[in-house]
């Protein structure tokens, strides 16, 4: 019988607890990939070693479909393991966490494809692969090479499990909407009125020009936070404002050309918050 | 002896694996000596195999200084070669040293650090403190020099992933057999054949998107099988339901709603169904995609191209929309070459393309043909991007051509226009291929494609591809381009016709041409020629000739008739040979000379109609 979403989840917190992985609970403000909070965007930065395994809920307000198309959602999860530095036998403890879910690696089709990740931005890109079971994408691993537009002084490994998808392998539904998240329940019960209610907020209802006065405020405001030498806050702020762009992006108020600016405002801040972190806290 | 040695990895991509590929047997004979006698390379392995190495490497003679300058040079020589000066040793009259050869054994790991140390990659990673660089993480090297061990480097290599771990090499003959015990095919191109038994077994296969070359290189144990999906996706149009299988999954169409998946081992039957599913659940994705772009309609796309930006400087695809049809229209297209370029970018609005950018195109056209468009429009959407390789076939259709040249020459102008002209190897933006495209649409397309449309630069940057496209020495190119004619095919037909030209007849009308251009520089010309002072009957000759030649000549560059042109040039042969024969040009009284050196001018200036014949080399 294959787990439910949630003693999946809990199954691969526990496995990567017992590998002295610290379990921290879901970052407070939007992002879309676990990369950008801090436990993994800054943690990363710097010689220190950190093992670190989190859900992150994903949010990415142009992906909604308005719950209307069972694989395409403005909110999902990922299970975000982070292993500075990155361990020589990094692949190996990950495919045990596959067999630790219930995936036997002999009976399936386990395949380590390139895909090279950049997230133009967080000034940061490293190489890894997507990981197939039988074809499904269950997992996006990356050696981080750069993070804040700086050589990452510690190469740590990125383990990001698209925890849906996994499920759906495990499960053999078709659907998220289908998966069992708990006895009883199902994902969709959990969240399809969700989906509906964000992507009419995404698409039709975000307010562009409050959103417009929001970017340039929390743009300030990270700003400030760095004269004061308070990375952390500031970082916060990196975050609400890569967040208002994808709003503002997903209410179509963003032409192309707009678009690298913004991305290129995002990175600026991103890379002197990282550099204020070194400073201040390594 | 024979070597083996292998450099054990992370999966590296497919493309890092042809590059190693291409520098192990040059890195190994400038290491060893010897090029390898097989490479054998894949995902988590890059191996060579080295035969007839000798136990000991042969005595070197190092020779130094003559003799005869023992006091001045000996003791730097020595030094140099860290030897004492009383130790050097005499030989035909120099000194020298005799450095001994040394057991292999010892060379060797060095030598092999050399091999894997030399490997260039286009992108390479850091994974741990070393500070080594590669595609992915090394994780071993294993060595044997037949039975016996190599330095430091290990001993054991790593079967396959999930159903061997490590294994014992006990000598380099033994490699493929210990690998293959271990479930890895080792032999790339033996995988290969594997792959294609495997689905040439399955039925007819395709691969539309080039696959195979990656997918030799994504497995060390190929495991071919076949699957099925649901027939209601067959409503999808083909390209879409192929798109969906080769793009991220690698799969091969097999023919109406089967596909075949090379996988990496594993159990047939598991393997199959969650492949199966995977598949479907992308259709049932591309379903809902298709969906959404058929409800808008391509009217619709069409009307969002506004917000959408082509090139940052060069407007959205709206305007690029309305350039094209501007282009189009240059072009001589009818109505349904300029319905489809109004239409042409729509796609680019369609979500579709967004999730699978290789369908446009195709799918703006499958859009037209849903909304009622009338097949020839359909059919120029479908083929704008044609040839998209050098040598790939051009559009089928009248109006196809004409727009994929108003969109190569859009493309071309806009890129030239904000400074991205390719240099050396570096062309982002195809426009090599664009412009190759242009030349071809020109003679092979048989389209009247008018220079003025482009300026200056473009048109020499086109013009340039016909001296590689062209079977003609690239010197009659360059005559041609001078030319005064209007279009790019007739500057290729007209490089054509005079590289026809035998060289006897091209002879005096080449010397008549650089003749006059060389005098002309140096002396006053008559404004005009004065038929009077036209004294001798060879010049006479020339004078009548000319008169004749230059209403014909133009008549037939006019009709675009290149041969009767050149033909009427080369009618200036004979009278032009007599004139340089018979007459003096620099006459002495300076009324004659000046009216001369006219004659010449206005003979150069009817053949510079044919192009500047000073180009091509005598």
């Amino acid at each position: 019988m294959a787990l439910n979403f949630q003693d999946m989840i809990a199954a691969l917190q526990a496995y990567w607890a017992e590998r002295d992985c610290v379990v921290v609970q879901p970052y407070h403000t939007e992002v879309g990939a676990g990369t950008f909070t801090p436990d993994t965007f800054l943690r990363c930065l710097g010689p220190a070693p950190w093992r670190t395994v989190y859900v992150q809920p994903s949010i990415r307000p142009s992906d909604g479909r308005y719950g209307e198309n069972p694989y395409r959602f403005q909110q999902y999860y990922q299970l975000q393991v982070i292993l500075k530095p990155a361990p020589e036998d990094i692949l190996d403890q990950y495919f045990g966490s596959l067999e630790a879910v219930g995936i036997d690696t002999r009976r399936h089709d386990v395949r380590l494809v390139e895909d090279d990740w950049e997230g133009p931005t967080l000034g940061a890109w490293g190489l890894g692969w997507e990981v197939w079971v039988d074809g499904m994408e269950v997992t996006q691993f990356t050696y981080f090479q750069q993070l804040g537009g700086m050589d990452v002084e510690v190469v740590s490994g990125e383990i990001t499990y698209g925890l849906e998808r996994l499920a759906m392998f495990l499960q053999g539904t078709r659907t998220a909407f289908d998966l069992e998240w708990a006895p009883g329940m199902t994902w969709g019960d959990v969240y399809k009125e969700n989906e509906r209610q964000w992507s009419i907020y995404n698409f039709e209802d975000a307010p562009v020009d409050i959103l417009m006065r929001r970017f340039q405020e929390h743009e300030s405001e990270c700003a400030h936070l760095l004269a004061r030498k308070l990375p952390l806050p500031a970082h916060d702020q990196v975050l609400k404002a890569s967040h208002t762009f994808n709003l503002l992006d997903a209410r179509g108020a963003i032409s192309v050309t707009e678009r690298a600016s913004y991305i290129g405002r995002v990175r600026d801040l991103a890379r002197r918050v990282a550099e204020e972190y070194l400073e201040t806290v390594v | 002896m024979r070597l083996l040695f292998e450099i054990g990895c992370e999966e590296l991509p497919a493309r890092a694996v042809y590059e190693a590929e291409a520098q192990l047997p040059g890195l190994a004979e400038r290491e060893l000596g010897r090029p390898p006698s097989q490479v054998y390379v894949g995902p988590r392995r890059l191996a060579i195999v080295v035969d007839g190495l000798e136990e000991q490497t042969g005595d070197e003679w190092i020779k130094g200084p003559p003799v005869a300058l023992r006091e001045q040079a000996a003791a730097g020589f020595a030094k140099r070669h860290g030897v004492a000066v009383e130790a050097l040793e005499e030989r035909d009259g120099f000194l020298g040293v005799l450095s001994r050869g040394q057991a292999l054994s010892e060379v060797l790991p060095a030598q092999l650090d050399e091999i894997l140390r030399g490997l260039r990659f286009g992108k390479t990673m850091r994974w741990d403190e070393s500070g080594l660089r590669f595609p992915r993480p090394m994780r071993w090297t294993c060595a044997r020099l037949d039975g016996a061990a190599v330095g430091e480097h290990g001993t054991t290599t790593w079967g396959h992933r999930f159903t061997h771990g490590e294994v014992e090499l006990p000598s380099a003959n033994a490699y493929v057999d210990v690998l293959r015990r271990a479930d890895v095919e080792p032999d790339a191109a033996e995988r290969e054949r594997l792959i294609r038994e495997g689905l040439d077994g399955l039925g007819e296969w395709r691969d539309p998107l080039g696959k195979l070359r990656e997918v030799i290189h994504l497995v060390e144990k190929p495991l071919v099988i076949d699957g099925t999906f649901d027939e209601r996706f067959l409503a999808l149009p083909e390209r879409v339901v192929e798109t969906a299988m080769q793009s991220h999954q690698r799969y091969f169409p097999l023919g109406r709603n089967r596909f075949a998946i090379v996988a990496n081992g594993g159990e047939p039957d598991v393997v199959r169904a969650g492949n199966e599913q995977v598949l479907e659940g992308r259709l049932d994705d591309a379903t809902f995609t298709f969906e959404r772009d058929l409800q808008a309609g391509i009217e619709e796309l069409a009307a969002r191209l506004g917000s959408i930006v082509y090139f940052a400087g060069a407007g959205t695809f709206a305007d690029k929309a309305e350039r094209l049809r501007k282009l189009v229209d240059r072009l001589g297209g009818g109505d349904a070459s300029l319905e489809a370029a109004r239409l042409a970018k729509a796609d680019q609005a369609a979500e579709l393309v967004r999730e699978f950018p290789e369908l446009e195109g195709s799918i703006g056209a499958e859009y037209a043909r849903l909304a009622g468009f009338p097949e020839a429009v359909c059919a120029a959407i479908a083929e704008q991007y044609l040839p998209d390789s050098a040598g790939g076939s051009l559009p089928a259709t009248e109006p196809g051509r004409v727009l994929a040249a108003a969109d190569k020459l859009d493309t071309l102008i806009v890129s030239f226009s904000l400074g991205h002209k390719p240099t050396g190897s570096r062309d982002p933006f195809g426009l090599r291929r664009a412009a190759i495209g242009l030349c071809r649409l020109a003679t092979e397309g048989g389209l009247t494609i008018p220079r003025e449309l482009m300026p200056d630069d473009v048109d020499e940057f086109v013009e340039e591809r016909f001296e590689g496209l062209l079977d003609v020495p690239v010197e009659f190119v360059r005559a041609a381009r001078a030319a005064a004619v209007r279009d790019l095919g007739s500057v290729a037909r007209l490089a054509q016709a005079l590289a026809a030209l035998p060289d006897e007849r091209l002879e005096p009308i080449h010397t008549a041409y650089i003749r006059a251009s060389r005098l002309g520089e140096q002396a006053d010309a008559a404004p005009k020629l004065d038929p009077t002072l036209l004294a001798e009957p060879a010049e006479q000759e020339v004078a009548n000739a000319l008169e004749e030649v230059e209403p014909e000549l133009t008549g037939a560059l006019e009709t675009a008739d290149f041969d009767a042109a050149v033909e009427a040039g080369a009618k200036l042969g004979p009278a032009l040979h007599r004139l340089f024969e018979e007459v003096l040009v620099m006459d002495e009284d300076p009324k004659v000379r000046a009216n001369r050196l006219r004659l010449l001018l206005d003979v150069r200036e009817t053949l510079r109609a044919l192009g500047d014949l000073g180009q091509i080399p005598r």
